[in-house]
């Protein structure tokens, strides 16, 4: 089909798609790279300690652990002591889906809120940069806000540093938002274009619409008998209701999608006796419209589905979730009904359809399983909790203290990423020194746990005002310090 | 066919005898002989057409029994008639094997055909293995016949062309005589006005201004006829330029034409330049090979009702812009469909077989194989 | 290749492609890292990060041989294929830290973006990315020795026929149609931005004011295209505007590849209207509904008022394109955007198939040292402006050097 070799020549085909072998196996060999590298670092660390400390008057280096003042010196012989505990790959997914949540986020505290195509960039950017590099050795919270800004540029949604920066809570600042830029596109291998499924939906209702006015144009390929616009819209109009499960007498093989979906919404009066009406039509695909469109801007971000599928079988598979028997109707006006009925299947064209059909019945279905798997974890205190063992505990004791600092020369660009700029590094101290918060890991364990709890309780109060999920204390604001 | 080499012993002016009527040059001054390129043997005009008028018949010289026509008579160019006999085997030979030098893969290959066709006429000319090389002639000048042809007709073009350009050339030259001539004319004509001209205003004028009007006149002069010549200047180059690039294209038609043929090498000729593309001249495709607007998942409106986008068609300032919502509408339906038949975990499967860096065939490639695929069945609505 | 949207033809697409350009080295280094998504395997000593691993895989394909031009945003090198020396390639390196201190400028990234997703013969081809050391980006682009359509237009020693520029436009409407196709504008397009390969093929280059077509009610800014070839709706500050943008900017190309000089050349945005509306005619609510609601229209003495120009004037100002030609050319300088022909109308004209045939690439006029001007052309910078504070219009449109 000429739209499939469309896609194909799109860079998120030929470099972003996986199966989910592979995309299993690149995270495995990404997370496996970062712990020895994360181990050796830390060992280094200590040793540099332990020589510094000997030699010196025994006051410990600020840079190692970021100066967090009076801990310091406990947790890092705790860290000596035992082995050191990596993140696992699934940890590390969780943490950077946790990211992409704060995303969506961030991006509604700007006023206006940035659209939602800029944060689904900066989504699939983030996801993208976390294939080949592990939270241990990137904090995701130095790296979210550059990818943020960085989609706002390449989408065409520009503004200035400085006007980006001001939208960032915290004492995150220009430079500290910018650093990592040239890293950031050296993992996105500089390829800047996200197929998105937004646009699809829109040219899938548009259709639909057009359906619903006796407008509908047959698809090229389509079995004649479906061919007529006014065939086409007395079908859209039979059609069943939304959340009913009763199979159709034409699709027979509907239940494969048709399991309960997101609509629970759907309070329509249809039933799949008598024919709707033109406005419960319309009503209808506006529903489907919204629900699908909310599916795309969360679900289908957080999950895997863009690395597995195309964003053709991403919008339809929403639309499966939000209304099955409208997103059956619609493939049948494209691919004819699923070949089951077999008594048809006589001339080639159709036989063709047909198969592809199936085949897509199948891979629709299982992306529509992975959008439903999907639940937000700030919504579910289990998933919360779980979190904040990973990255308020684990994830800062296995942090690549190499790397923590991203200033922007040399930061990151090819050999030199792992050098120090003398005078950023000063400046972090300066401000570890001052109080001020010091943004870098600078808070000892047990204020940590100490400020979760507290956390608990203000637990659903407000939740979405703290952009980077307060209770995750990564970044300290000035009051929660002392 | 061995030479009439009794033929050749008689020779002289006045003496010479008509082998066959025995009469001599010098009872019939006028006499006249001939030659059939069959066998060579030289017989007078008189018994030519005694004896072949009525049609073909068998040569008269004794032990000779070819057959004869007599079309095919002809004069002696050469007066030793071996030269003329391997001046016709030479003539034929070339006729065929018309290869030309840049058809071949390297100058050795070239060398190699030359030398490869002198040995083919020798034999042909010494009477060695005659029946092997005129059978692998005869099986080259069927199997070759369109590049035989074409560069028959090449060489033909070349000879005329030449003949074209010295006409041309001269035609040219008297052009450029003759507006030579015709400029020089204009300047005088010129001269003489302003000359005039400066007279009657020397004549109305104070005379103070004398001098002025003299060397202002000088200078109009001066320039007008300097703008003239970069002007004819500029005509002229134009035209040339406009001559060149006709010809060049008279030129390329011509080749496009040979190349037409496909080279089935007989075998007898080693090193010829693979023909890569036969290019029977292509009719111009402005889209370059690509079909504009063929879809296979969708057929594009001119309108779709949408209360979203309605109210655009009456804002005048975005139709002022010309804001085209049928741009929208094509992206949109484009990116409902860019990629519903693509199945990342069998084609990515397929492309990056897991561990092999850098084995498979490029993604380019492959989509078009794909591509290949989908339309070998009956997909094509057309 | 990329497939472009076309399933009959790929295969000898395919093979045009190669043809045409270095295609690096068929079967390893190309597939090895740019075209696929297989990530190397873990180092047993991790030396690098899978990142730079990456990076350092495309790098060392290429070896920089000699420096061809330098601007203040790039610098471009030939280079070629550690594989196979005799595949040039022009390297425009892109120093990131010039000057822009909101990290890479949006014409770099522009210029990337875009460059990644479209790949077509008539379109300067990116074969790769890649970063050296303080953070250096470089394209690694193909070779194109021959300059540009601005040089032969300039140089008075090569001449040109009807046949050779309808074979130049022909190729130029291609990439333009094939640029839409794909829903991106160029909107920059000028002589100089259009190199020419060793083939004789033109490759649209310079995509650093390019973008996606914008979905409705969002604006996009006016301040693109040089002014000379600047389309009226955009000189009167349209922010909602379509592909026939670039469409116009053709046709300016197309009537100086005809006259040899500029046909519209302005020295001010004002002046630039004011020409516009001399050559082609006063734009009023007639000839241009909605004209006189665009933010920066003029409205004009009605005493200055020039009639539209119907075709006699396109045929008395460009006889060499012949009638046909002639009307091609007012199709794509129509005042009014929503009349002017689209890409695809343009190759749906009857001048292609109209005598003289267009030259065949191979025989076209070439000047033999275009390969200095690709440093040039490579070095300029793209796009300047930014697209919502259009107020610092910052493009430098120097057309005293023609490139800045």
């Amino acid at each position: 089909m000429i739209e499939d070799d469309f896609y194909r020549t799109s860079s998120q085909y030929r470099l972003w798609s996986f199966t989910e072998a592979s995309l299993k196996a690149q995270r495995a060999t990404t997370n496996a790279v970062a712990s020895d590298r994360v181990r050796a670092a830390i060992r280094r660390a200590q040793e540099a300690r332990r020589s510094a400390t000997s030699s010196a008057t025994g006051t410990p280096v600020p840079e190692v652990d970021g100066g967090g003042g009076g801990s310091t010196s406990t947790s890092t012989s705790k860290a000596e002591e035992k082995p050191i505990e990596c993140l696992t790959p699934e940890e590390e997914q969780q943490t950077v889906s946790y990211y992409c949540e704060q995303i969506i986020q961030l991006g509604e505290a700007y006023k206006p809120p940035l659209p939602t195509i800029v944060r689904a960039t900066a989504i699939q950017y983030l996801r993208r940069f976390y294939l080949t590099n592990s939270p241990m050795t990137y904090h995701p919270k130095q790296i979210m806000p550059c990818a943020l800004f960085l989609a706002t540029k390449t989408d065409n949604y520009y503004m200035s540093l400085r006007q980006f920066a001001d939208g960032v809570p915290g004492d995150t600042t220009a430079d500290d938002i910018i650093a990592p830029e040239f890293l950031v596109m050296q993992s996105l291998r500089f390829t800047f274009d996200v197929r998105h499924p937004f646009r699809g939906l829109e040219g899938g209702i548009l259709e639909l619409q057009a359906i619903a006015a006796g407008q509908g144009q047959p698809a090229p390929h389509a079995p004649p008998t479906q061919n007529t616009p006014e065939l086409l819209r007395r079908n859209l109009f039979a059609l069943p209701p939304p959340t009913t499960t009763t199979t159709t007498s034409t699709n027979p093989q509907t239940t494969t999608s048709s399991s309960s979906s997101t609509t629970s919404t759907s309070t329509s009066t249809i039933t799949s006796s008598t024919p709707a009406t033109a406005a419960q039509i319309k009503d209808r695909i506006a529903r489907a419209h919204h629900n699908t469109r909310e599916l795309l801007k969360s679900a289908a971000q957080i999950t895997d589905v863009y690395f597995l599928y195309t964003p053709a079988q991403i919008w339809l598979a929403a639309l499966m979730v939000a209304d099955p028997p409208l997103g059956e109707f619609y493939l049948d006006t494209k691919l004819g009904t699923p070949p089951t009925t077999t008594t048809t299947t006589n001339d080639q064209t159709s036989g063709q359809l047909a198969a592809l059909r199936a085949k897509l019945t199948q891979t629709l279905t299982a992306c529509a399983t992975m959008l439903r798997s999907y639940h937000p974890l700030a919504s579910d205190p289990e998933q919360m909790k779980t979190l904040r063992r990973i990255i308020g505990k684990k994830l800062y004791h296995c942090q690549n203290p190499e790397k923590v600092n991203l200033s922007r020369p040399g930061g990151g660009g090819g050999a030199a990423g792992a050098k120090r700029i003398p005078a950023a590094a000063a400046a972090v101290a300066a401000a570890a020194a001052a109080g001020s918060g010091a943004g870098e890991s600078g808070t000892s364990e047990s204020e940590m746990e100490r400020l979760a709890k507290k956390r608990k309780l203000e637990q659903g109060a407000a939740r979405s005002k703290d952009i980077f999920g307060g209770e995750l204390v990564m970044q300290r604001t000035k009051g929660d310090h002392h | 066919m061995p030479p009439a080499r009794d033929a050749m012993a008689n020779r002289g002016d006045d003496d010479e005898v008509c082998p066959v009527c025995k009469s001599s040059r010098y009872l019939n001054p006028d006499m006249q002989f001939l030659i059939n390129p069959e066998c060579y043997h030289k017989m007078c005009e008189s018994c030519v057409d005694r004896i072949f008028s009525s049609g073909p018949a068998n040569c008269p010289v004794a032990g000779c029994h070819k057959t004869l026509r007599k079309a095919r008579f002809r004069k002696q160019t050469f007066e030793d008639i071996n030269v003329e006999r391997e001046v016709d085997i030479r003539r034929r030979v070339m006729q065929i094997l018309n290869r030309r030098e840049e058809e071949f893969d390297s100058k050795r290959a070239w060398d190699d055909f030359l030398e490869q066709r002198e040995e083919i006429i020798a034999n042909l000319v010494h009477g060695t293995d005659v029946a092997k090389t005129e059978g692998d002639l005869q099986r080259y000048a069927s199997e070759n016949m369109r590049s035989i042809r074409a560069n028959q007709a090449r060489e033909a073009q070349e000879a005329s062309s030449f003949k074209e350009q010295q006409t041309h050339e001269q035609e040219l030259a008297r052009l450029r005589r003759e507006a030579a001539k015709q400029e020089y004319e204009n300047e005088r004509r010129e001269l003489q006005a302003s000359r005039e001209d400066v007279l009657t205003r020397l004549a109305a004028g104070r005379p103070g201004d004398a001098a002025a009007i003299a060397r202002e006149g000088k200078k109009v002069l001066l320039k007008k006829s300097s703008a003239r010549r970069s002007e004819e200047d500029r005509i002229r180059q134009k035209q040339a330029a406009l001559r060149n690039s006709d010809a060049r294209k008279a030129g390329q038609a011509g080749t496009a034409a040979d190349k037409a043929d496909a080279a089935g090498d007989s075998g007898l000729i080693k090193g010829l330049k693979k023909i890569v593309t036969p290019e029977p001249e292509k009719p111009y495709d402005p889209f370059g090979g690509i079909i504009p607007n063929k879809r296979d998942y969708y057929t594009l409106r001119d309108y779709y009702p949408s209360s979203y986008l309605d109210p655009l068609r009456q804002d005048t300032r975005m139709q002022a812009g010309g804001y085209d919502l049928q741009e929208y509408y094509s992206r949109t339906l484009m990116e409902a469909f860019a990629g519903l038949g693509c199945f990342i975990d069998e084609e990515v499967a397929q492309r990056d077989p897991a561990g092999s860096l850098g084995a498979s065939g490029s993604v380019a490639t492959q989509g078009a194989s794909l591509a290949a695929v989908s339309t070998a069945g009956t997909l094509d609505p057309s | 290749m990329a497939v472009s949207p076309s399933v009959l033809y790929p295969a000898s697409y395919e093979a045009k492609v190669t043809s045409t350009t270095i295609k690096p080295d068929a079967n390893s280094s190309e597939n090895s890292s740019y075209q696929q998504n297989q990530f190397p395997p873990s180092h047993s000593n991790n030396e690098r990060e899978i990142t730079e691993q990456l990076n350092d895989d495309v790098r060392l394909k290429y070896i920089k041989d000699k420096r061809l031009g330098e601007g203040t945003y790039a610098v471009v090198f030939l280079g070629h294929l550690r594989t196979k020396p005799a595949s040039f390639v022009a390297i425009k390196k892109i120093k990131v830290n010039a000057e822009y201190k909101d990290g890479l400028s949006m014409d770099a990234i522009r210029e990337v973006k875009y460059l990644q997703e479209l790949s077509h013969p008539n379109i300067i081809a990116l074969h790769d990315v890649f970063s050296s050391k303080d953070q250096n980006l470089n394209l690694v682009l193909e070779y194109l020795p021959r300059g540009d359509l601005e040089m032969l237009i300039k140089d008075t020693n090569i001449h040109y026929g009807a046949a050779d520029v309808k074979a130049w436009m022909g190729m130029l409407a291609r990439g333009v149609w094939f640029c839409h196709e794909n829903f991106i504008l160029h909107r920059d397009i000028k002589p100089n931005n259009l190199l020419i390969a060793a083939d004789g093929e033109v490759k649209l280059a310079d995509f650093g004011l390019a973008r996606s077509f914008a979905d409705p009610y969002l604006n996009m800014t006016h301040q693109v295209i040089t002014r000379w070839y600047r389309p009226p709706e955009l000189l009167f500050g349209a922010r909602q505007y379509s592909g026939v943008v670039d469409i116009w900017s053709m046709g300016m190309v197309f009537a100086e590849l005809l006259l040899r000089v500029p046909f519209v050349a302005g020295n001010t945005d004002l002046d630039q209207i004011a020409k516009i509306c001399e050559a082609f005619g006063t734009p009023t609510e007639d000839n241009w509904p909605g004209v006189t609601k665009l933010p920066n229209y003029l409205p004009t003495d009605s005493s200055h008022v020039v009639p539209l120009q119907g075709r006699d004037f396109f045929l008395r100002q460009f006889p060499t394109a012949g009638p046909v030609g002639a009307d091609l050319l007012m199709s794509m300088c129509t005042l009014d955007p929503k009349k002017r022909s689209t890409a695809c109308r343009v190759l749906q004209h009857g001048w292609w198939s109209t005598e003289p045939k267009p030259t065949d690439k191979k025989n076209l006029p070439r000047k033999p040292d275009g390969i200095e001007k690709m440093g040039h052309d490579l070095t300029r910078r793209g796009g300047e402006v930014d697209d919502t504070t259009f107020k610092n219009a910052a493009r430098q449109l120097n057309f005293s050097g023609a490139r800045g």
